[in-house]
């Protein structure tokens, strides 16, 4: 897609970078189109003998000999050490609600800025953003955007949040942190939406420096993960515990793929796993599935499995579940679980009615979990 | 003997001088091989019996571990000339490979000219990648355009490695460099991702012959270049089997490892299982015991 259909086809607020020549931003400022690659030094691997290293950012621990990248495609080993090649190289840059994201129990109605370089550590088959996730930074164009320069970016463009989003951050993580610490000076808020295919010693220095994580959990299956997913379900797991345990938001969205991961009885084992390890309170969102990439054999999530599952996460105990990609879905919306009346109403992305005072319901002023203002 | 599949390595002891090979001596090397693996006498024959003067000839090349360890500049343009002989014109060959700067620091010069040979990378504008993925089994890649658009016929002229992922790089792993995502096929040492790349439609209805050089291997700690590991071979595989090629490859890289006291690939826990899955794949003989290997002097 050329950047102008993109922008024709999208947000206002929106840059994605495939194309070159001149074109004017609703940006207070301006991006330089990237001509390299970045040279920055990982910090999450070991060297080993004969200019090999073992990569320890993800649970894949790519072992790489020189010159060789690892499965997330940005990384390279050079000589024997080994570079982050997406450092401050943006490939996509939005304003997005962050309802988007989704995150629904943090800032309501407040603006992303959302930005993502190429690159993950899976590869899904079904993946929504696989023009950008699924490449080299050689095969995507991208914008040198400073980490330094993203907060005051996001607060220029009156954003109260950066999203790190589209791909897989964790193929960016150095990038991220460095912009999510500099991003403090101008107020900013940082959420992460993941994968969770991450490993915890870098998990733990991330949860330290971002506000929220939102975890794509693809399956409560270790099958699927390795058919579809090319991953692990397990580290992923660990992943919900941890940034769980240390108290930081957290929101789950789970795409429904019908026949591949919508079965029932996996949904309730889910459920209860999500109770007993993260409580309650955490948020999961069934998100319905369109074909795209390598699964386009497949139809649409129907609404009424989406219901379904929605029912049993509910009768499972889970407080805030909801139904995503279906605009206008009751669902969409929070719903008080004491008093059942409607306290944040959702249509798409835009806010409606918000029946929140200071994370309290207005009707029966139980407490709300989130991070409201 | 009738029914094996054929595998010619050619030795030329000297020919490396400085490094460099000798190209007279390799276009004698070429003509020998290519005679010996299609029965015929002479090189146009023999050109003929694998390709049609209406074909655009894809050579693809491996330059991914720079200068020291790539397939000789030298070679390529020999068999550009064997080939030209043989009736396929100049501007209907391409030597390629992933991008323009691995080829130039490979010492290739970039050629683009529409009535000449050409050199060049995927990345050169016009060139590039497909729009939608190819799938197929568990691939699912964009497809370099120099080979799904501008290639009828494609050769394999790939550099004899070892290799700390797939145990094997040679004919068959260098088509990773005609993807987009190869570094997404590297898990269980490349098995089966790397023959149902090869089974793959785009590519195995366009191999035609593979070269491997083996003027220089790198026997152990490969792909990158190592000169410990090393050692100059100075010889060239053909075969029209893409499997049998790289079995008979893998065999020479055991037998230096032997030689030098390393353990086997087996041993070390990455032989190349992908041949095997190759052959149930119906792409050629993994093995030996149905592998002809022809060896001769240069």
């Amino acid at each position: 897609m050329k950047r102008r259909e993109f922008i024709k086809a999208s947000s206002y607020f929106c840059i994605y970078l495939s194309g070159g020549g001149s074109i004017s931003y609703p940006f207070s400022f301006s991006p330089s189109k990237s001509t390299n690659l970045s040279r920055v030094e990982a910090r999450y691997y070991e060297k080993l003998p004969d200019r090999e290293i073992r990569c320890l950012l993800c649970p894949r621990y790519c072992h790489l000999g020189d010159k060789e990248r690892g499965y997330c495609g940005v990384r390279e080993n050079e000589g024997g050490t080994y570079y982050t090649l997406v450092y401050g190289k943006v490939c996509a840059l939005n304003v997005d609600p962050i309802e988007k994201k989704p995150f629904f129990h943090f800032y309501p109605g407040t603006q992303a800025f959302s930005l993502a370089t190429v690159g993950c550590n899976v590869n899904c088959k079904f993946c929504q953003n696989w023009q950008i996730s699924q490449v080299r930074p050689e095969q995507v164009e991208a914008f040198d955007l400073p980490p330094e320069a993203v907060g005051l970016a996001a607060k220029n463009n009156n954003c109260l949040s950066i999203a790190y989003t589209y791909t897989e951050p964790v193929v960016f993580f150095e990038y991220m942190v460095d912009s999510a610490l500099a991003s403090k000076n101008y107020g900013i808020k940082n959420v992460v939406v993941t994968g969770g295919h991450i490993n915890l010693k870098p998990l733990e220095e991330l949860i330290k420096v971002v506000d929220a994580i939102k975890v794509d959990l693809k399956s409560f299956s270790e099958s699927f993960y390795k058919e579809y997913v090319r991953g692990e379900l397990k580290p992923v797991l660990e992943a919900i515990k941890l940034i769980h345990q240390r108290k930081k938001w957290l929101e789950i969205v789970y795409l429904v793929i019908p026949t591949l991961n919508d079965q029932e009885l996996m949904i309730r084992q889910l459920c209860r796993w999500l109770l007993k390890e993260t409580g309650p309170d955490v948020p999961l969102h069934f998100s319905r599935f369109h074909p795209m990439y390598l699964l386009k054999n497949l139809p649409p999530t129907p609404i009424s499995t989406l219901e379904k599952l929605h029912s049993i996460a509910k009768e499972e105990g889970l407080r805030y579940v909801y139904i995503g990609n279906v605009p206008g879905h009751k669902a969409e919306s929070t719903y008080c679980p004491f008093c059942g009346q409607m306290i944040i109403e959702r249509v798409g992305y835009q806010i409606g009615r918000m029946e929140l005072r200071q994370g309290r319901c207005r009707f029966c002023h139980s407490t709300i979990p989130g991070i409201w203002s | 003997m009738a029914d094996k599949t054929k595998v010619i390595v050619i030795h030329a002891k000297g020919i490396l001088s400085n490094s460099k090979p000798d190209p007279q001596r390799l276009q004698a090397i070429i003509i020998k091989g290519l005679t010996l693996l299609t029965s015929q006498e002479k090189d146009k024959e023999a050109v003929e019996k694998i390709f049609s003067p209406s074909d655009r000839v894809g050579i693809k090349i491996n330059t991914i571990a720079g200068a020291r360890l790539t397939t000789s500049p030298e070679l390529a343009l020999a068999l550009t000339t064997v080939l030209n002989r043989g009736g396929i014109p100049e501007r209907n060959m391409v030597i390629w490979d992933r991008t323009n700067r691995e080829l130039k620091e490979a010492g290739y010069p970039l050629l683009t000219s529409r009535d000449k040979l050409k050199i060049f990378g995927t990345d050169t504008s016009g060139a590039g990648y497909e729009s939608e993925p190819y799938s197929f089994r568990n691939i699912g890649s964009l497809f370099s355009t120099i080979l799904t658009n501008f290639v009828t016929a494609s050769i394999s002229l790939a550099v004899l490695k070892d290799h700390g992922l797939a145990g094997l790089t040679a004919g068959m792993k260098n088509y990773f460099g005609a993807i987009h995502n190869p570094n997404k096929y590297h898990d269980n040492h490349c098995n089966p991702y790397l023959a149902e790349l090869c089974a793959s439609p785009p590519i195995k209805s366009k191999h035609r012959l593979t070269i491997l050089d083996a003027l220089l291997i790198q026997y152990h700690k490969g792909p990158s270049f190592h000169p410990r590991w090393a050692t100059q071979y100075e010889s060239l595989i053909f075969g029209l089997d893409p499997v049998a090629t790289d079995t008979v490859g893998w065999q020479i890289i055991e037998k230096l490892r032997a030689e030098k006291g390393l353990p086997s690939l087996k041993e070390e826990g990455r032989p190349p299982l992908y041949l095997e899955t190759a052959t149930s794949l119906g792409l050629g003989e993994s093995n030996l015991s149905r592998i002809q290997i022809i060896e001769e002097e240069v």
